[in-house]
């Protein structure tokens, strides 16, 4: 070898030291690459509200810099619910409508106009006073950009257009008669039109543009709160120090300070973590795993405190559903003879350790829907949709020609047995579907359950034979819920069709297209079409009521209190929800 | 070493990582399902609530990924894009593009992984030597049995069994996550010790575990390599036992751990999935389970894409170092 490759050879122990040189600096990347992002002021814990929530990102945000609910990636769940304030926030617990942007709204008697007043003195975070302008603005990019953002297809088929007459005037004329146009732009649960400052979005492509830029104060917003810091690890999102509504006196300044979300690492860590009081708020958990938190921490509480069902009812009400389109189950008795074969108080109580509800109606028991529910109390007497009686079910099926085979499972004429093969997915199906499969095939049905990962497109499409999902419905009027089993509108012309259960019946539509140009305030109109819809809903049974849906958040009362509870129930608890800002002003530190 | 064996090395580089996109492409398709009607689905009824359109959405957005046009011709821009390194957009993070979602988990999963093979590699080695050796101390064939028995029990349950001991009853080391909440990044000794204190746990796990896989391999070699001439040689000629046990024994048992090793650094930006799940770690692992679950074709090309180019390019380079790490193998023509 010549002396000149001699002096460039690499030694073995210059190649060990390069390579432990390299590793170290591998070891601390990710001090390197976080280190390039601002430093925010140091909030003290007992001001820090910290949260862990999944949607649907485990261990890291991806999300992190979608500050604009409208990007298809984005998803309010995730923070920037509270960030972009709402004419009106909604509570289905108190039945309480809160006029929040705006201060009124008048429909015309023919429900084609809408005039709303907005608030003066609402100025946005960057010092731009608020106006209609924004609302109106808002409303006319959702028409124009229809498919390609959240609520766009919505307000399209709807509103013909929006004008702000006035600083704090807009008029919105319909195509349609639309009674409930104001209310579903009002927060609550998931549903509610994002307000949007124009003098920032104008000009942007909604779908693309992030609206996150720490340094300029993105994202604006009129609500109390800022974007300080968010990466894939963490959210974190600080007071600011003034807030309209505080100015004006609707609501008390917020004591949360600082606001951190966490990505969730699984139940069992968030659970640990809300032993050690790491994290204060956490996702909804499993029923099994309270008495251990409540062991390891008495003071985290929920909505029913340290007793079962350890959370409040959820707007989700869950069924079986079977597909009416599919024999045998387009045969009413057959999927009444299913019912009658189902112990709900079994799957409440090996489902979830007896921490849940039965519902015998596809919504939720809220006080504004409660006389509803009460209205049909004879038809329920006469059509138990919770009746547990499998000899009621053998009759049905024995009445209609089925007979029991060697195996103990009921075939038709043919030898064709009940097939009910059952699809779910994570929210309900693991918990539930299992007892209900074993009840099922001890009564002779021969049902099984699987949860494929394209559940919801099967599901949305028709390709399946049962289910078990949930209704989002109805909360304060009946129209949402019997929307959802309409199979064809004349009132809304090309409007979208939920009817999951694929059946059809003339009459039942008629009276949805009643309900719906029906105004919400008048009461005892909508009281007469919610029974005659029920008096053909119930017989028909399209699909078969199980539980309530429960969301069980666990609360930590170490640092902070007045969360919403039975006692104080000023809002539902779910802080994914549009109205978590509602929590967020409500919350008292201990200390 | 001959320039054309260079080029037919690199040449077979690139067939690998053609057929690698290849797959890469077709794979996740084969499901049938449709990941921009999955992703408005799963949006749209979070709340429970079917929003109106979802239809012209997903029409919408096809069009926009370009899903709407035949596959070949899908996988025509695919092959392009692929050769810019360019992953296009993702779709369940749309308009977040694959690339920078990427480089984001890299640095976490490339320190946690990088240093844990590189650890348990170099303890592992060390210790299957040793307990290879006869003049060894004796108290060293009692760790063999627990070395074997962790090396039996997956990297995530172990994990689960030191959080559950050390995070949470202990409560010596955090729980899970990058760095604490509320701690902001910046090149501080505090942040730093917090970046290495919540490393320690998932790293613990991966560590403890894989050591004993490399030991029992060590070991195995070392055996061997005992039983040559040479190295009866070297006891003939009365060499310090130190001497033969690192320059006779250890040098040449050596090799083949090497080779594992490059593997293994090759693929640890697949990262140990589960670990960095359970750990809530933000790397590659973690990013690969969500793309996956959320159907987002487009990152799980680019991931596995970045995963199939670095064990290609660890092959590669361990082809080329390998005369210089063991002088007996030679690329000259005879």
């Amino acid at each position: 070898m010549s002396e000149r490759h001699k002096a460039k050879r690499v030694s073995r122990r210059e190649f060990i030291k390069a390579g432990t040189l390299a590793a170290g600096a591998a070891a601390l990347s990710p001090t390197l690459v976080a280190a390039q992002a601002p430093r925010p002021k140091a909030v003290p814990r007992n001001r820090t509200l910290i949260l862990t929530w999944i949607g649907s990102r485990e261990g890291r945000w991806v999300d992190y810099e979608l500050w604009n609910p409208y990007s298809l990636g984005s998803n309010h769940q995730n923070g920037p619910g509270i960030f972009y304030e709402p004419l009106a926030y909604y509570s289905a617990f108190g039945d309480k409508e809160y006029l929040w942007l705006a201060e009124s709204y008048k429909y015309s008697p023919d429900f084609k106009d809408l005039t709303i007043k907005t608030r003066t003195g609402i100025k946005w975070s960057d010092g731009v006073p608020f106006s209609a302008e924004d609302v109106a603005y808002t409303l006319n990019s959702l028409r124009d950009l229809g498919p390609k953002v959240r609520w766009g297809v919505d307000v399209q088929q709807f509103m013909q257009e929006a004008r702000a007459t006035d600083p704090n005037t807009v008029v919105i004329k319909f195509k349609l008669p639309s009674p409930r146009f104001f209310y579903f732009m009002t927060y609550k649960y998931d549903i509610g039109v994002y307000i949007v400052p124009k003098h920032i979005f104008q000009g942007q492509d909604w779908t693309t543009f992030k609206h996150f830029d720490v340094a300029k104060g993105w994202p604006v917003t009129t609500s109390p709160w800022k974007v300080v810091f968010s990466s894939p690890e963490q959210k974190v999102i600080d007071r600011r120090d003034e807030w309209w509504a505080a100015q004006a006196g609707l609501a008390p300044m917020p004591k949360v300070e600082r606001n951190i979300w966490l990505p969730n690492a699984g139940e069992q860590q968030s659970a640990q973590g809300l032993i050690t009081n790491q994290i204060d708020y956490g996702m909804s958990m499993q029923p099994a795993t309270f008495p251990t938190m409540f062991r390891g921490n008495p003071k985290i509480t929920t909505h029913s405190g340290q007793k079962p069902p350890y959370g409040y009812m959820d707007w989700w009400p869950i069924s079986l559903y079977v597909n009416n389109e599919r024999p045998p189950f387009n045969d009413k008795d057959i999927r009444w003879a299913v019912s009658y074969f189902i112990d709900r108080q079994q799957v409440v109580d090996v489902g979830y350790v007896g921490a849940s509800l039965q519902s015998p109606l596809p919504l939720p028991e809220y006080p504004a829907l409660r006389p509803y529910i009460d209205s049909v109390k004879d038809l329920l007497a006469k059509h138990n949709t919770l009746e547990f009686n499998p000899k009621k079910g053998e009759e049905l099926l024995t009445r209609k020609g089925w007979k029991k085979d060697s195996t103990g499972f009921w075939v038709d004429a043919q030898g064709n047995r009940i097939k009910l093969d059952i699809i779910g997915f994570g929210g309900s199906g693991p918990a539930i579907g299992p007892v209900i499969v074993e009840q099922l095939r001890r009564n002779g049905v021969d049902a099984s359950i699987s949860l494929p990962p394209d559940f919801d497109d099967r599901f949305q499409k028709g390709q399946y034979t049962g289910s078990i999902y949930g209704h989002g419905g109805s909360v304060n009027d009946p129209y949402h819920t019997l929307r959802l089993y309409q199979s064809v509108s004349v009132a809304v012309p090309g409007g979208h069709l939920v009817n999951f259960a694929r059946w059809k019946n003339e009459a039942y539509n008629k009276i949805v297209d009643d309900v719906y140009v029906t105004d919400m305030t008048n009461k005892a109109k909508l009281m007469e079409l919610w029974r005659k819809a029920m008096e053909i809903w119930i017989p028909e049974l399209p699909d078969i009521p199980l539980v309530h849906n429960i969301h069980r958040i666990p609360m930590s009362t170490t640092y902070w209190t007045n969360w919403p509870t039975e006692q104080n129930p000023y809002i539902n608890g779910a802080f994914w929800h549009l109205t978590y800002a509602i929590v967020l002003w409500n919350l008292q530190p201990t200390q | 070493m001959h320039a054309d064996y260079l080029a037919k090395r690199f040449a077979v580089f690139l067939l690998i990582v053609w057929l690698a996109a290849t797959l890469n492409f077709f794979l996740p398709r084969l499901s049938g399902q449709d990941p921009v009607r999955v992703k408005l689905l799963q949006q749209a009824q979070l709340g429970g609530y079917v929003q109106t359109g979802i239809e012209a959405m997903v029409k919408e957005y096809e069009q926009r990924f370009g899903l709407d046009k035949p596959l070949w011709s899908q996988y025509v821009t695919y092959l392009k894009d692929v050769a810019r390194l360019d992953f296009n957009y993702s779709i369940a993070n749309y308009p977040r593009r694959v690339n920078e979602i990427i480089a984001e988990a890299i640095p976490w999963t490339v320190a946690l992984l990088g240093t844990t093979t590189l650890l348990s590699f170099s303890i592992g080695t060390f210790l299957g030597a040793l307990l290879a050796w006869p003049r060894a101390p004796r108290w060293m064939r009692y760790l063999m049995p627990p070395l074997w028995a962790l090396h039996a029990i997956p990297f995530f349950l172990f994990g689960l069994i030191l959080m559950y001991l050390l995070a949470f009853q202990l409560n010596v080391l955090p729980m899970f996550g990058g760095y604490s909440a509320g701690a902001f990044p910046g090149l501080t000794l505090e942040f730093v010790v917090d970046v290495i204190t919540h490393s320690i746990l998932p790293a613990m796990s991966i560590v403890l575990v894989a050591t004993g896989g490399w030991a029992l391999a060590m070991r195995g070699m070392m055996v061997t390599t005992q039983g040559e001439d040479y190295v009866t040689f070297a006891e003939a000629k009365g060499l310090k036992s130190l001497t033969i046990f690192l320059r006779y024994c250890v040098r040449n048992a050596i090799l083949p751990q090497t080779t594992a090793l490059a593997l293994a650094l090759g693929q640890i930006l697949s990262g140990a999935v589960l670990v960095e799940v359970i750990f809530g770690y933000p790397g590659v692992g973690t990013l690969l389970f969500l793309a996956i679950r959320e159907n987002d074709h487009f990152l799980i090309q680019g991931i596995v894409f970045t995963v199939v180019v670095a064990l290609g390019l660890a092959t590669l380079i361990l082809d080329v170092l390998y005369p210089w790490l063991d002088p007996r193998i030679t690329y000259r023509r005879k």
